[in-house]
């Protein structure tokens, strides 16, 4: 919202010296945030009037010419394309410094002394447009902005002469949103005073209405809409532009000067915070009816959009169709025109809830609907029916008030009152503030404040700040702690006991394992969105009906909760291909899944994917498998079975598959796997090798991890001996390992496979593994002839396996 | 013989002085101490000498001897030093060639995790316990447990994502939490008053994205519930915080602002760290930066999670952990956080 610093001034002093950046600060620190301060002077900034004294052809362009132009102490050269100049005429002048918008388009750029097509220009004679200055009455509508009717001199900063002398604060709406009282300028010139300590004027008004006299016809059918109407009819209204002096400080604001009437109603509306409407009486069927909208009603608003509406919805009507949606926007079938001569004034206190909602469901937001859905005081009404008919009057002067006011009540006045503890509000603020200051601060703000005993207070709150905004003690914590200066009070550490915070292991590990899976793994952590689309699910094979779909989704890739990180990633390796031929990368992310009951089962999971190239030797399999091991053996996962297991994942390759199961009930916590061919495929990175293991971190963290426990170094050296043995193809290198180690389960200490082949001099069908196998006796040294007898043992195992002995 | 003695003792010394390598260093050694050297030939000799002759001569060459062995060593020491110094002086080594052991086996962890772990550290170390909560909620945690009814214009400010058929009495429709508040309530109900708590996590906004907006972001809830919790404490805790976090004494400033959930509600700015709030265009001239929101907990609230408001107070605040990691490295576009560019996350 904007805020003129001279229209504030009509109600409470602000110096003309004033700093008015430190007033906003001061606002932003006490009230509510100021955005923006602009001087509407510095837009003009060496921008001054000029006289054009002679004009010469340009020697180099027929349509550009060089004058000579006073801007008062000297005479400049400028180069000017316009047609319209003529000797002796008043122009705008852009002097090298200022800012001016290019034939009235794009940003603002600063002008330079420079040469056009040769010619020296010092500066630019400007089109209205370009320094966004409407043509003065008088001197028609012409490219060059011609100032002569205004008869300046040259030299005057142009600011001055427009009398452009206001500053201009914008007010973070946001920040509003519970003080309805703050919506106009005599709001928030009260807020000035009471930061400022100077007075505010009272706001008054001098109308008066006839006591006899038939009162225009205001039915209110549903209470509930409407705790207030007010309506005025006047007569001998003639349709005009408002005064000047009502344009410019409607403009200053951002508002589009229409007619008198509107004009009115918006400027007590600027002034006051209360949304005003006028209908033309002409163009309403016998009196003004209050009711819901019939289902299916439509109304074409004042916007020219045809709506339709609902039975949830308030109308203003008259004793045949709705002439407008109440507190929303008025409707054109009653609209002031040119050929208006009565009308039908409204100030209206509408439900808050009943307006917003009928703003959220017809998608259409005013400046009424921002007031109205804030709890707008009734006694408010008054006071701005008030000021628009004595507006009204004062620049119409054929308009004459018809008969006495009309106004239906449906609201007690609120009488508000709260017992305030004083001790517990210094506790809140963490400040000892003096009860005379207190008072003080309450007492500008408006309120009726007694002393009770027991250091208690008791508040009377006015009506303006009743509606809502100030029920309990805590209000008014803040009206003491804000006013008494957020700034006094001094930062403190809380006494509170020294306490062991409650321990979040899972947050701990979690941090933990991004630190196994990039500093120790080497994969590169990525962030995905919680959603995917149909096009994932489809490519991922996935089944659509675990997922939970998102109602209002904002685009298509993002119509689902995820139920697998898997989808997001996938794509995540399609992009990275573009500038890496392998690489690592995992997420840590939670899963949604529809359990048909209300809430969803989440849980955190862990996806890491390995890409290595097409001409990779190694199997992508055992280098994610060798992951995904060492990452479960820091955490000291016990009991842990890895089987084939049946794939419960759509997207892995059926064969090249593992899951990691609990033994004590059987739940894969983790798995293993490369990727399902089509699926790679379906996201068109079926050339390179993609291994993958996810690992289901929320049951992960229900297994207590395996104690640590020391045991003494070996004091005697082991044997190490190589074994070869040449097998069947198919033979699961697991059994050969089993079938090694259950020779002696106390010797034998580690078991290495250290090579693999086939192909060449061995049989097809065959392969040829070697194994490392380390012998230690824990009490002494090993004699050759004992490792000796073991390996002969270990030979006739993998025999009966098949096996054929090589060395 | 004492004049050969001397005569032998001189000319070693002189050869060892002008010898200039190893090997012919070997030699002289051999000359004067070898088997059949010129030492060893006279003491060999010793036995033909009278008594009195051997009691001079025997020590005399005895001490030329260890003198003679001493020099060589010396020299020796020095030759060898002299030897690797020419051997290093002509050596070629390029430090220039790249290390073969590359930062690309090394993984690199996403800066959301990185600060959101340092928050985490240091809410902890002031006693804080780190919290968790659902990242689908209802509507009654979202808003209405928070003192946000249903047509109430604080609504707005938080587009909502709802989820798809399901909706229940008490807790309405689903949603994806807008904010990480709904823990309050969450953590109140479980464990009752005195509290300290932070909510590190995900939240989502039904809104267009561009490069300072995005459907998903981070978030920080704290909550501190006690007896005599005050506004000064809230703003005490901030300062420590960002200080510790920024490395450099950091001021906080309170300003009104409004949030249903707290009362009074307020907004936190902290001293912008780029000018010192002298102004600049990082804190749009004003010498604060906008953090977060925050209040003292509103008693609606504190009766939503069962709290006694006659009893205990306390104060809320939430920050956005996704800006700070934003202005921390310098981050201009949010939509780089969650396009799983392995090209970011190898930045950090």
């Amino acid at each position: 919202m904007k805020i003129s610093l001279n229209w504030l001034r009509e109600f409470v002093n602000i110096p003309e010296d004033v700093d008015a950046k430190k007033l906003a600060m001061l606002f932003t620190i006490r009230t509510a945030e100021v955005e923006g301060v602009e001087s509407q002077a510095a837009e003009f900034d060496k921008i001054v009037v000029g006289q054009i004294l002679e004009i010469h052809p340009h020697p180099d362009a027929d349509k550009l010419r060089v004058t000579k132009t006073s801007v008062g102490k000297e005479n400049v050269q400028i180069v000017c394309g316009g047609s319209n100049l003529s000797e002796g005429m008043y122009v705008a002048v852009a002097l090298p410094g200022s800012r001016v918008r290019w034939h009235g388009e794009g940003d603002l750029i600063t002008l330079e002394k420079t040469k056009i097509r040769g010619v020296e220009s010092v500066g630019m004679i400007c089109a209205g447009e370009e320094i966004g200055v409407e043509q003065p009455p008088g001197g028609g509508d012409r490219a060059i902005l011609d100032l002569s009717p205004l008869k300046p001199e040259a030299g005057m900063p142009l600011a001055k002469l427009l009398e452009k002398d206001d500053t201009i604060l914008t007010v973070d709406n946001k920040s509003l949103t519970h003080r309805p009282d703050l919506w106009g300028h005599y709001g928030i010139a009260r807020e000035v005073a009471a930061i400022t300590g100077e007075k505010l004027k009272p706001y008054k008004t001098d109308v008066k209405f006839p006591a006899k006299g038939e009162a225009f016809d205001v039915q209110v059918k549903n209470a509930g809409f409407c705790q207030r109407y007010i309506g005025i009819q006047i007569e001998g209204v003639k349709i005009e532009p408002s005064p000047v002096w009502m344009q410019k400080k409607l403009q200053a604001i951002g508002y589009r000067p229409i007619n008198n009437i509107v004009d009115i109603t918006n400027y007590v509306m600027a002034e006051l915070g209360q949304p005003l409407h006028a209908f033309d009486t002409a163009k309403l069927e016998k009196g003004i009816i209050v009711r819901e909208a019939k289902d299916g009603e439509t109304i074409k608003t004042l916007d020219g959009v045809e709506r339709k509406l609902s039975k949830d919805m308030a109308v203003i009507a008259d004793h045949k169709k709705a002439v407008a949606i109440a507190g929303v926007m008025g409707g054109d079938n009653s609209e002031i025109d040119k050929s208006t001569t009565s009308i039908l004034l409204e100030a209206a206190t509408f439900h808050p809830s009943s307006v917003r909602k009928t703003s959220v469901k017809l998608g259409l937001r005013t400046e009424a609907v921002q007031r109205f859905e804030k709890s707008l005081d009734p006694n408010l009404a008054e006071t701005a029916a008030d000021r628009a008919t004595e507006l009204i009057l004062q620049i119409c002067p054929s308009a004459k008030i018809a008969g006495p006011k009309t106004d239906v009540k449906n609201f007690k006045e609120k009488n508000v009152t709260v017992q305030v503890n004083l001790s517990r509000v210094f506790s809140k603020i963490g400040v000892e503030i003096p009860v005379k200051k207190v008072i003080d601060i309450l007492q500008k703000l408006e309120f009726k404040v007694s002393e009770l005993p027991e250091n208690r207070i008791k508040v009377e709150v006015p009506s303006f700040r009743a509606t809502k905004d100030i029920s309990i003690e805590d209000d008014l914590v803040e009206e003491i702690a804000r006013m008494y200066g957020y700034e006094n009070i001094e930062p403190r550490l809380p006494e509170l006991p020294i306490k062991l915070p409650m321990e979040n292991k899972e947050r701990v590990k979690k941090h933990f394992a991004r630190e196994i899976l990039a500093e120790g793994l080497g994969f590169n952590e990525v962030y995905n969105y919680s959603f995917y689309g149909v096009a994932d699910i489809k490519k991922s094979l996935l089944p659509e009906e675990v997922h939970i779909k998102v109602q209002n989704y904002l685009s298509e890739d993002q119509t689902h909760l995820r139920a697998s990180l898997m989808p997001n990633l996938l794509k995540n390796v399609e992009s990275n291909l573009k500038n890496f031929s392998e690489f690592k990368i995992f997420e840590v992310g939670r899963t949604y899944e529809d359990l048909q009951e209300y809430f969803p089962k989440e849980e955190k999971k862990i996806c890491g994917v390995i890409v290595r190239g097409k001409k990779s030797k190694d199997e992508v399999f055992y280098e994610a498998k060798g992951a995904l091991e060492a990452f479960l053996e820091t955490f000291r996962i016990p009991g842990m079975e890895m089987r084939k297991g049946e794939s419960l994942c759509t997207y892995a390759h059926p064969n090249r598959y593992a899951g990691y199961y609990l033994k004590k009930n059987g739940e894969e916590i983790a798995r293993v796997f490369e990727l399902h061919p089509l699926v790679a495929k379906n996201y068109g990175i079926d050339g390179p090798k993609i291994g993958v293991f996810e690992i289901n971190f929320t049951k992960l963290m229900s297994v207590e991890p395996k104690e640590l426990k020391y045991k003494p170094v070996p004091k005697f050296p082991g044997i190490t001996i190589d074994i070869s043995v040449l097998i069947d193809k198919n033979r699961e290198i697991g059994s050969l390992q089993k079938a090694i180690q259950s020779t002696d389960k106390q010797l034998i200490k580690n078991i290495k496979l250290f090579d693999v082949y086939e192909g060449g001099n061995i049989p097809q069908d065959k392969k040829a593994l070697a194994f490392s196998i380390l012998f230690q006796n824990e009490d002494r040294t090993l004699t050759d002839e004992e490792s000796k007898k073991i390996l002969e043992k270990i030979a006739a195992e993998l025999q009966k396996l098949g096996g054929e002995i090589r060395g | 013989m004492k004049e050969l003695l001397e005569k032998i003792h001189a000319a070693g010394l002189e050869e060892i002085k002008q010898v200039k390598n190893l090997e012919a260093l070997k030699e002289i050694e051999v000359k004067y101490l070898g088997r059949k050297g010129e030492l060893t030939n006279i003491l060999k000799g010793l036995k033909d000498l009278s008594d009195e002759e051997k009691r001079i001569i025997g020590p005399a060459t005895n001490g030329i001897k260890l003198d003679l062995e001493a020099k060589i060593k010396d020299k020796q020491s020095d030759l060898e030093a002299a030897e690797i110094a020419k051997k290093l002086a002509g050596e070629f080594f390029d430090i220039t060639a790249p290390g073969t052991m590359t930062a690309h086996e090394i993984g690199h962890i996403h800066p959301l995790s990185r600060v959101q772990q340092e928050a985490e550290n240091i809410f902890s170390d002031m006693g804080f316990t780190v919290m968790d909560g659902p990242e689908v909620e209802s509507e009654y945690y979202n808003f209405e447990g928070l003192n946000i009814p249903a047509d109430h214009p604080a609504r707005d400010m938080q587009d909502t994502f709802f989820l798809k058929d399901k909706s229940e009495q008490k807790h309405g429709r689903l949603v994806l939490r807008t904010h990480t508040s709904p823990v309050q309530i969450r953590t109140m109900e479980k464990y009752g008053a005195p509290l300290r708590i932070i909510v590190p996590g995900r939240v989502f906004r039904y809104e267009a994205t561009d490069a300072s907006h995005d459907t998903t972001f981070y978030q920080v809830e704290g909550l501190v519930i006690d007896k005599n919790i005050s506004l000064a404490d809230l703003k005490g805790v901030m300062a420590e915080f960002l200080t510790r976090l920024f490395g450099k004494e950091v001021k906080v400033r309170f300003r009104p602002g409004y949030f249903p959930f707290v009362e009074p509600g307020l907004e936190l700015d902290f001293s912008c760290l780029i000018c010192n709030e002298k102004g600049c265009s990082v804190c749009k001239h004003t010498g604060w930066v906008e953090f977060m929101g925050a209040g003292m907990v509103h008693p609606n609230v504190l009766k939503a999670g069962g709290i006694d408001s006659t009893k205990y107070q306390g104060w809320a605040f939430g920050f956005g952990l996704t800006r700070l990691v934003m202005m921390r490295y310098g981050i201009n576009d949010i939509r780089v956080l969650q396009s799983g560019d392995i090209r970011f996350t190898q930045q950090f």
